[in-house]
């Protein structure tokens, strides 16, 4: 029964990194262990659950429209101060990393 | 078949991943943190280490109080804008979702070369990282003629607890006409925008049911957090209500005397129906008895939130000198999880990243009128350094400002679901 739950486990991890593989690719410097830590930064507002007023979900959210808004407040086009401010410290790396990582949490 | 309840199929997954990842230390005991303090610092710490160690790291958090009632929010709750029971938050999630062991107790003594925490009831915790986060202790003192037996005269309401009940209820109370008189606190102490945030609450409050009362403000001070921000609103919202007066206008509060409410300065007496006396901070007393601090608060190394006193103990929140954060609880957040990247790195050889502090604080001046301010931290060797900030605007108009109270209704949800679930 355990080597069972362990062997599964195992294929599943396969599956899922087999996945973040190939998304890598994509996104230059994307790393999901970095995705994580940095998403601490935005828990903070953003409610997992999205049901925070005000503030709206990001997890889930396609890795090419997450750089898209992301880039809307970086480049001052998309007008909030707070996000603004959050935008402006993250580079290319962690922008990509944050998109893989969110990509894959609900 | 046994029914497993969610507790226990935590305790398994936990059991399963420490078996498959981490077969050396499997044999021996589990690293342990022990936490002091389950509030913004100390919840988000253990929450962290627990979560992310996945059962490599045992966690205790020691916290007195089985609900935690935020400070933040607390002046909504003396406007109206929100209910006693929504700012109150039990620790089950910590238990149940991450496997954080809850000790309900008080910490009475840490020592330090032993690497034991004394508790109340007479028990020990030994740990190997140690992080106290007790928030702040009272100087009662620092106000002639205030005590801990005036608090129930004059509330200062600054700490958890039932403190702002009570003032709610002065205020309240208060005779038709009457004066509220406040004192806010002198640097450094929690919250800077957090006294002229009440002031706002207090008279949000009085414009509905008690409109000719005044209220004066006598500040040890001479400016303030967002001082145009507020004066602005408390023109705007509640003109001839509010009378601030600085520390140089009325040369310093001589004495309080709590049986005839009169307020003694170089200007004049000044006679209340009500008050709030908010006293001089410092560190929660826990942090002065582990010995990690120097004077009233607990230097820190800004990398890691580790004492400059003791590698092996971090200090986060309101108890550290932060400098340049602010005391708050976005702050000591923050600093929670660059402190919970730090131990989980030196405990089991997990990654340590750069560490990256953040603070914005909202505040609500009326209805539908929210102002802001925040920075982004780096740390430098001497001090946690601002890179870049933002504050709101005076004149900006209503959308904005009622967006920016809607972000702080989300930012709350947000802060303490990622401090308790
Ligand atoms: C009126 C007001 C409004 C505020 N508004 C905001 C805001 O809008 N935004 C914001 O970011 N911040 C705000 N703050 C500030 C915020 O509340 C504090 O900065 C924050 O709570 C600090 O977190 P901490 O972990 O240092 O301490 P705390 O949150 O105070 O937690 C300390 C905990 O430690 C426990 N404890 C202490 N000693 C011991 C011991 N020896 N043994 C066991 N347990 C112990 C206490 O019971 C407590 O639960 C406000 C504060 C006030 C007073
Ligand atoms: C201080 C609070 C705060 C923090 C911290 C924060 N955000 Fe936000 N975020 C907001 C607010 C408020 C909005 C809505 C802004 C607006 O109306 O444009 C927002 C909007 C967004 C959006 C656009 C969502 C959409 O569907 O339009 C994205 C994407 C986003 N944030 C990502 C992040 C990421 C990634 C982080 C962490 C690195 C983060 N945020 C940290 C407050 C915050």
């Amino acid at each position: 029964m355990k080597s069972k739950f362990v062997f599964f486990s195992i294929i599943i991890l396969l599956l899922f990194s087999n996945k973040i593989l190939a998304d890598d690719k994509a996104l230059a410097g994307a790393d999901f262990e970095y995705g994580q830590h940095l998403s601490g930064e935005c828990v903070t507002c953003h409610n997992s659950t999205g049901l925070g007023q005000g503030i709206p979900k990001i997890t889930g959210m396609k890795t090419a429209v997450f750089i898209k808004k992301i880039l809307a407040y970086k480049t001052k086009e998309k007008d909030n101060a707070v996000m603004q401010m959050v935008a402006d410290r993250l580079g290319e790396e962690e922008i990509n990393s944050l998109a893989l990582y969110l990509s894959k949490t609900k | 078949m046994a029914k497993i309840t969610r507790r226990s199929f935590v305790g398994i997954m936990a059991a399963s991943t420490t078996a498959l990842s981490m077969p050396s230390i499997a044999f021996g005991a589990l690293p342990r943190v022990v936490v002091i303090g389950g509030g913004a610092g100390g919840a988000t710490a253990a929450k962290y280490i627990a979560k992310d160690s996945k059962g490599a790291v045992d966690v205790t958090l020691v916290e007195a109080s089985k609900r935690y009632y935020t400070c933040f929010f607390s002046n909504l709750y003396l406007g109206d804008f929100r209910n006693y029971g929504s700012i109150g938050h039990n620790y089950y999630g910590l238990a149940v979702n991450h496997g954080v062991n809850m000790v309900h107790e008080w910490a009475s003594s840490v020592n330090s070369a032993e690497k034991k925490v004394y508790l109340g009831s007479g028990a020990t915790v030994s740990y190997d990282k140690l992080v106290i986060s007790p928030g702040i202790d009272l100087k009662f003192n620092s106000v002639n003629g205030y005590s801990p037996e005036a608090q129930s005269i004059m509330p200062h309401a600054w700490k958890s607890g039932t403190q702002v009940q009570l003032l709610k209820n002065q205020v309240k109370g208060m005779k038709k006409g009457g004066t509220f008189v406040m004192v806010p606190p002198p640097n450094p102490y929690r919250c800077p925008p957090g006294p002229y945030e009440r002031i706002s609450m207090i008279a949000h409050q009085f414009k509905k049911t008690n409109p000719t009362a005044k209220i004066v403000v006598l500040d040890p001070k001479n400016k303030f957090s967002k001082q145009g921000l507020f004066m602005e609103g408390w023109q705007k919202h509640y003109p001839g209500m509010i009378e601030w007066i600085s520390a140089d206008t009325h040369g310093g509060i001589k004495k309080i005397n709590t049986s005839t409410m009169e307020f003694e300065t170089d200007l004049d007496t000044f006679k209340a129906d009500a008050a709030s006396v908010i006293p001089a901070q410092q560190a929660g007393r826990i942090a002065m008895n582990a010995g990690v601090n120097k004077g009233d608060w607990c230097p820190i190394v800004p990398a890691s939130m580790q004492s400059q006193a003791d590698e092996n103990i971090y200090v986060l929140g309101d108890a550290s000198i932060a400098k340049s954060m602010p005391k708050s609880g976005f702050s000591a957040n923050s600093q929670a999880k660059v402190a919970a990247n730090h131990i989980r790195g030196s405990l089991t050889g997990s990654k340590v990243f750069t560490p990256r502090f953040a603070n914005t604080c909202w505040s609500l001046v009326a209805t539908n009128d929210g102002i802001k301010v925040g920075a982004n931290y780096d740390a430098k060797p001497d001090k946690i350094n601002k890179t870049s900030g933002f504050i709101s605007k005076t004149g900006e108009d209503s959308n904005l400002r009622k967006a920016t109270y809607e972000e702080s209704i989300g930012w709350y949800s947000g802060i303490t679901s990622d401090m308790f679930s």
